[in-house]
C-alpha cells in the first residue's frame, strides 16, 4: 500500500494517498473544488486556473529539520500566490483552504474573464441545464460581468469537425480537454490548438476530418457546448429526458451505457430514444464509449420494424393475430418433436436464449448457435474469473491477442490494453496483418493465415516471447476470429486454453473470447451448439424456429440449396424431394430470412424490454427498458414462453428477472445469480454523475449495477473442433479470401443511422497494392469475387495473394476459402 | 515532395536528430516547405507529418502557434507590424491604420500587383523601436525598426523597383 499523507482541507482533515492532487483529496471528502480544464481520467495541465486555491505548508526548521511549533499546533506558512489544486500533490501537514476570501475571488475572476468572450447563448445551447460552466457561473461567479458585452469577440457557430462532430467557435473555452482525450486516452492525436490568445481554435486535419472511433466521448467531457454530436445537436434539452439503464449491444465488451429519451410531438407523441450516454463502470467501460455504440441507436425507431405477427397464406405473408401465429407455430413444433431445431444468435439475451434452450430440449431437438466463431466451451473453463479487472493490469500482467483487430472489434478492450500496456504490462500481438493495437505492444508474433492454432501451440517456447507468456504473474488471452472461420477459431481457442489452462480460477487470468455479438458467451454458457453446415440443418429438419439471426441475408447462397424455398424464387428451381421444413422466424426486420418464413413473430428490440447479457469476460449486465415497446411487438422469451404453453411445456413468460432465478438454480455457471445481485453497486473512483459535471463530464453514474463474473465450468463440457486437413494457402492462380471484422459493417443497426453511412462504405476487399498491381487494379475499381462485384481498396498491411472481406458488408464469407479474383 | 525536391536538405536536418525523436524536425522541414512555396501548403503538412510519424494536425497545430509559419497564399512579401500594447503606445496602431490608407488595403490583405501583405502580429521583441514591422519574403526575415509611413511607403517602393526590374531581367 502506499504511504498515507494527512491534511486539511477546509478544516476537514482526510488521509489520502501520497501523490493524490489537492483537488481529488478534496473530492474525496465532498469538497468541490472548480475546475474546468483538469479530469479525472487525464494528466493534469493547470491551463485554466479555475482551481486555484490557497495552500499553507507547516513551517520546518532548516537547522534541525523539526516542524516549528506555534501555541502547540505546527506554524503553517501559506504561500503568497494561489496554487493550482489540480497540479499540487497532497503534502504531510498541509492546509488547504478553497473557500477562503482570496480563492473565492479568484474563482469568481476566472469565470468572469472565461465570460467576457463566451457567446451565453444557454437557450439554445445543447449543453444548457448539464453545462459546467453554467453551472459553475452560478455557484462561483460574479452576478455581472465589468466588461462590455459589444467587445465580445464571435466566432464560426457551425464548424464541422467531421460527419460526426460540431464545433460551435465561440463556446469554446481552450480548455483542452478534447485535445487530450484524443491524444491521451483514444492514443488518434487528430485535434489541436491553432493560433494563440483570444484567436485561439480547435481543428482537425485528419481525413476524414475527427477521424477517431471514440470522438463522441470529447462532447460528454467538453465542459460547455462547443462539441456537440451531429446525432443530437438541438435534439432535446437534457432536463426533458428520461435515463434508463441499458447495455451496449453492439460487441461482445458490454459496456454499460444510459439511454435518453423523451416524449414528443415531432415523432407523434410517441417516446423516443434520443441519445446513448456512458454510464460508469470502472471495470469495464469506465466511463467512455465508442461511435458505434453511441450513435447506431436507430434501429429502434426505424419505420421497418415489425409490429405485427405474419403467416404465410396463399404463398404471401398475411397478418395474423398472435394468437393464431402461436397456435400454429406450437402445433409445427409439437408436431416435429426431436426433428425441430432452435437456431439463435448472440443478440439475444441470457433469458431469451434460456427459455428457447428449454424449449429445443423439451422437444428433445437441437439448439444452435449461429455463428462463426467457436471455443466456447473453453471460455466457459478458462476464462477470466471474479475478481478480474482490466484496470489493475499493469507491470506482470501478460496480455496475448490472437488474431483479433480489438479497434474494430471491441474498441472499448483496445483502449483498456493500450492503458495496461502504458502501466507496464506485456502486450503480446499475434496476427497475420498489421492491426493498430500493435503501436502499444511489446511483441508482435506474425503469421500467414491458417497457421493461428499452429503458432499458438510453439509459442511458449519461442524465446522472449514465450518467457514472457510462461514466467508472467497473470496471463490473459483473447483471442478472435480474424480471418477464421468456426473450425479455425474453435482449433485456435484450444490452442490458446492451453496457455491458460494451469492459471484457472486466478483472478486477471484466462481466457477471453473477441466474439461478434454482444451475447454469443452467453449462448456458449447456456448449452448452445454452433452450427457448422446450415445447409444440412435446413435440408434435415421439419421445423427450424430462427431468432436474432439472418442466416439468408447473410449468405444469399444458401437459399437456392433449401428445395421448398428456392421454389419460391423461381430461377432457383430444385430437384430434391425432401420436403422443405416450416420455417419460424423472430425478428426486428423483414430481414432476407424472414422473407422466406412461414410464420414471423415480431420480437422486442433491446431497448424496449428488461434482460441481461454475459460479455466477453463472462460478465452478467442487466439491461432495463427505455422505450415503448413497437407495435405488438414481445419480448423474445416471453414468445417463447408462449409457444411452449400452446404445447404444454411451462416456461417462464412473465418476468425476465424470474427466467434469470430459474437459470441460477439449473445452469451450473449462473448458480446463484439474481436481478438483485446484477444491480448491485459499489462506490468508483472517479465519482462522476448528475452532481459532478464538471468533474466527470456528462457520463452517468452507475445506480443500476456493476454485473457479476460468472463462475467457471471447470470441466469443459466440449472440447474445441481439432481444424482438420491442411491450411489453405493461395498460389500462382488462386487467391486466400479471409473473413475480417470492420467496426461500421452493414448490419442492421449501422445501417439504419444514416449518419454512419459515410464512414462505411459499400462491399469491398481488402488487397495488398502489389496484389492490386498484379490484378491491374487501382484503388476504387471493381473486382469479382465468386460472382460477387466488389470495390478494391488498398491496404499495406494485407499479405500478397491475400483478400480480405469484410463480414457483414454485402459478401458472404463464413470462413477463409480459396478463391479466383479477377477484375470486373 | 520535399524529400524528393531536396534530397540533401531534408537528409540534413534529419541527421540533426535521434531517429526517435524525428519529429523535433518539424521546424526546420516547415521552414523548407514555405521557402519552396512561400507558404505552407496543405500537401506539404502531409507529407512533412508523414515523414515525421506525427499526426498531419500536430503539424497544422503548429503552423498555428507560430505567426512565422504561414499556410495561406499571400504576397510575395509580408509586412507584419506588432501592433501589442507597447508598441501601440507609441503609434503603431495609426501606423498600421495610415501605412493600409496609402497602399489602399485593409489589414491582412495584398496589394493589387500581389507583392505585399501587411499583417498584424504579436510581440516582435522590438516595443522600443516602435513603430516597427518585419519583412518576410523567400529572401529572409528583416526588421524595419523606428519607422514613419513614408520610410514604410519609401521601403515598398524600391521592392517594387526591384521586382519590376528583376522581372525585366
Amino acid at each position: 500500500m502506499t504511504k498515507q499523507v494527512t491534511l486539511t482541507i477546509d478544516g476537514q482533515q482526510v488521509a489520502v494517498s501520497e501523490g493524490t492532487l489537492i483537488v481529488n483529496a478534496a473530492k474525496q471528502i465532498g469538497i468541490d473544488i472548480p475546475v474546468f480544464c483538469y479530469h479525472p481520467k487525464m494528466e493534469p495541465v493547470g491551463m485554466c486556473r479555475q482551481c486555484l486555491v490557497e495552500v499553507g505548508r507547516p513551517v520546518v526548521d532548516r537547522a534541525t529539520g523539526q516542524v516549528v511549533m506555534e501555541d502547540g499546533k505546527p506554524k503553517i506558512q501559506f504561500g503568497a500566490k494561489l496554487e493550482t489544486a489540480c497540479t499540487t500533490p497532497v503534502s504531510d501537514g498541509m492546509v488547504v483552504l478553497t473557500a477562503s476570501e482570496k480563492a473565492k475571488a479568484n474563482q469568481r475572476e476566472i469565470l468572469e474573464f472565461l465570460l467576457t468572450s463566451h457567446p451565453l447563448d444557454c437557450p439554445v445551447c445543447d449543453k444548457g441545464g448539464e453545462c459546467p460552466l453554467q453551472n459553475l457561473t452560478l455557484a462561483h461567479g460574479a452576478p455581472a460581468s465589468r466588461f462590455i458585452y459589444d467587445e465580445k469577440q464571435h466566432a464560426d457557430k457551425r464548424v464541422p469537425l467531421g460527419d460526426l462532430i460540431w464545433l460551435d467557435r465561440e463556446r469554446c473555452i481552450q480548455c483542452a480537454r478534447c485535445i487530450r482525450f484524443q491524444d491521451e486516452i483514444a492514443g488518434e492525436s487528430v485535434l489541436a490548438f491553432y493560433q494563440r490568445g483570444r484567436a485561439t481554435d480547435i481543428i482537425t486535419n485528419s481525413e476524414p476530418g475527427f477521424d477517431s472511433i471514440f470522438s463522441g466521448n470529447t462532447t460528454d467531457i467538453c465542459p460547455v457546448g462547443a462539441l456537440t454530436t451531429a446525432d443530437f445537436r438541438f435534439g432535446a434539452r437534457p432536463w426533458e429526458m428520461k435515463a434508463a439503464a441499458s447495455i451496449c449491444s453492439q460487441c461482445p465488451v458490454g459496456c454499460n451505457v444510459t439511454l435518453n429519451t423523451r416524449r414528443e410531438a415531432k415523432s407523434g407523441g410517441k417516446v423516443v430514444l434520443k441519445r446513448v450516454m456512458p454510464r460508469q463502470n470502472e471495470a469495464v467501460n469506465e466511463i467512455w464509449i465508442c461511435d458505434k455504440g453511441r450513435f447506431a441507436h436507430h434501429f429502434t425507431e426505424n419505420e421497418h420494424r415489425l409490429a405485427t405477427p405474419l403467416a404465410r397464406k396463399d404463398g404471401k405473408l398475411a397478418l395474423v393475430s398472435w394468437d393464431k401465429a402461436l397456435g400454429l407455430v406450437a402445433g409445427k413444433l409439437a408436431d416435429a418433436k426431436g426433428e425441430a431445431v432452435v437456431l439463435a444468435s448472440g443478440r439475444l439475451s441470457n433469458e431469451d436464449l434460456f427459455n428457447l434452450k428449454q424449449l429445443a430440449d423439451g422437444l428433445g431437438g437441437e439448439a444452435l448457435l449461429y455463428t462463426q466463431m467457436g471455443g466456447g466451451e473453453l471460455t466457459t473453463a478458462y476464462g477470466v474469473p471474479a475478481g478480474t479487472n482490466f484496470a489493475e493490469m499493469g507491470i506482470g500482467t501478460t496480455i496475448l491477442v490472437v488474431a483479433s483487430d480489438l479497434y474494430n472489434e471491441a474498441p472499448i478492450w483496445y483502449l483498456r490494453l493500450k492503458q495496461a500496456a502504458e502501466r507496464g504490462a506485456t502486450l503480446i500481438l499475434a496476427n497475420a496483418r498489421e492491426t493498430k493495437l500493435e503501436k502499444y505492444s511489446q511483441f508482435v508474433v506474425r503469421y500467414s493465415y491458417g497457421d493461428e492454432a499452429e503458432t499458438i501451440c510453439g509459442l511458449a517456447k519461442k524465446a522472449h516471447v514465450g518467457e514472457a507468456i510462461t514466467s508472467a504473474e497473470n496471463l490473459v488471452v483473447l483471442y478472435g476470429s480474424d480471418g477464421l472461420g468456426l473450425d479455425g477459431s474453435s482449433a485456435l481457442a484450444a490452442a490458446c486454453a492451453e496457455l491458460v489452462k494451469s492459471r484457472a480460477g486466478k483472478p486477471n487470468n484466462g481466457l477471453i473470447g473477441v466474439w461478434p455479438r454482444a451475447n454469443d458467451q452467453g449462448a456458449w454458457e447456456l448449452g448452445f451448439k454452433p452450427v457448422a453446415d446450415l445447409k444440412a440443418v435446413f435440408q434435415k429438419a421439419n421445423v427450424v424456429y430462427i431468432a436474432g439471426a439472418d442466416p439468408f441475408g447473410d449468405n444469399p447462397e444458401l437459399t437456392s440449396r433449401i428445395p421448398h424455398h428456392a421454389s419460391r424464387i423461381p430461377q432457383h428451381a430444385s430437384r430434391s424431394t425432401h420436403p422443405a421444413p416450416f420455417i419460424i422466424v423472430q425478428e426486428l426486420f423483414l430481414t432476407e430470412t424472414a422473407k422466406l418464413a412461414d410464420v414471423i413473430l415480431p420480437a422486442q428490440a433491446v431497448t424496449e424490454r428488461e434482460g441481461s447479457f454475459t460479455s466477453g469476460e463472462r460478465r452478467a449486465q442487466r439491461f432495463y427498458p427505455a422505450v415503448p415497446a413497437r407495435g405488438q411487438s414481445r419480448a423474445d422469451f416471453v414468445i417463447t414462453a408462449q409457444i411452449a404453453a400452446e404445447f404444454g411445456l411451462e416456461l417462464e413468460g412473465r418476468f425476465a428477472a424470474r427466467v434469470m432465478d430459474k437459470m441460477a438454480a439449473t445452469v451450473k455457471t449462473f448458480a446463484g445469480i439474481s436481478y438483485r445481485e446484477l444491480a448491485e453497486t459499489t462506490e468508483q473512483w472517479p465519482i462522476v454523475g448528475r452532481g459532478d459535471l464538471y468533474y466527470g463530464g456528462t457520463t452517468y453514474e452507475n445506480k443500476q449495477g456493476l454485473g457479476v463474473i460468472l463462475a467457471l465450468s471447470p470441466s469443459p463440457t466440449g472440447r474445441g473442433a481439432r481444424g482438420e486437413g491442411k491450411p489453405l494457402r493461395p498460389d500462382e492462380d488462386h487467391w486466400l479470401a479471409v473473413p475480417v471484422t470492420r467496426l461500421y459493417d452493414l448490419g442492421i443497426t449501422v445501417a439504419t443511422s444514416a449518419l454512419l453511412k459515410a464512414r462505411t462504405g459499400g462491399a469491398h476487399i481488402l488487397l495488398h497494392p502489389d496484389s492490386a498491381q498484379k490484378l491491374g487494379l487501382a484503388a476504387g475499381e471493381q473486382v469479382e469475387l465468386n460472382g460477387n462485384r466488389l470495390e478494391v481498396r488498398l491496404d499495406p498491411t494485407v499479405p500478397v495473394m491475400v483478400a480480405l472481406v469484410p463480414r457483414s458488408m454485402g459478401v458472404p464469407i463464413a470462413g477463409p476459402m480459396v478463391a479466383k479474383i479477377k477484375a470486373a | 515532395m520535399l524529400a524528393e525536391k531536396y534530397p540533401e536538405e531534408v537528409k540534413k536536418i534529419l541527421e540533426k536528430y535521434p531517429p526517435e525523436q524525428k519529429r523535433s524536425a518539424v521546424m526546420p522541414l516547415l521552414y523548407l516547405a514555405q521557402r519552396d512555396g512561400g507558404y505552407i501548403t496543405k500537401e506539404a503538412m502531409k507529407d512533412i507529418a508523414a515523414m515525421l510519424e506525427i499526426a498531419p494536425t500536430e503539424v497544422a497545430s503548429i503552423i498555428g502557434f507560430y505567426t512565422l509559419f504561414l499556410d495561406e497564399e499571400a504576397g510575395k512579401y509580408r509586412m507584419q507590424v506588432c501592433t501589442d500594447l507597447p508598441c501601440a503606445l507609441r503609434g503603431a496602431d495609426k501606423f498600421l491604420e495610415e501605412l493600409c490608407g496609402n497602399l489602399g488595403v485593409k489589414v491582412g490583405e495584398t496589394t493589387s500587383d500581389g507583392l505585399v501583405t501587411v499583417e498584424a502580429v504579436m510581440c516582435l521583441a522590438g516595443c522600443d523601436k516602435a513603430p516597427m514591422f518585419q519583412m518576410q519574403s523567400s529572401e529572409g526575415l528583416e526588421y524595419h525598426e523606428n519607422q514613419t509611413v513614408e520610410s514604410a511607403m519609401g521601403l515598398i517602393e524600391e521592392i517594387r523597383r526591384k521586382e519590376q526590374f528583376s522581372q525585366q531581367g
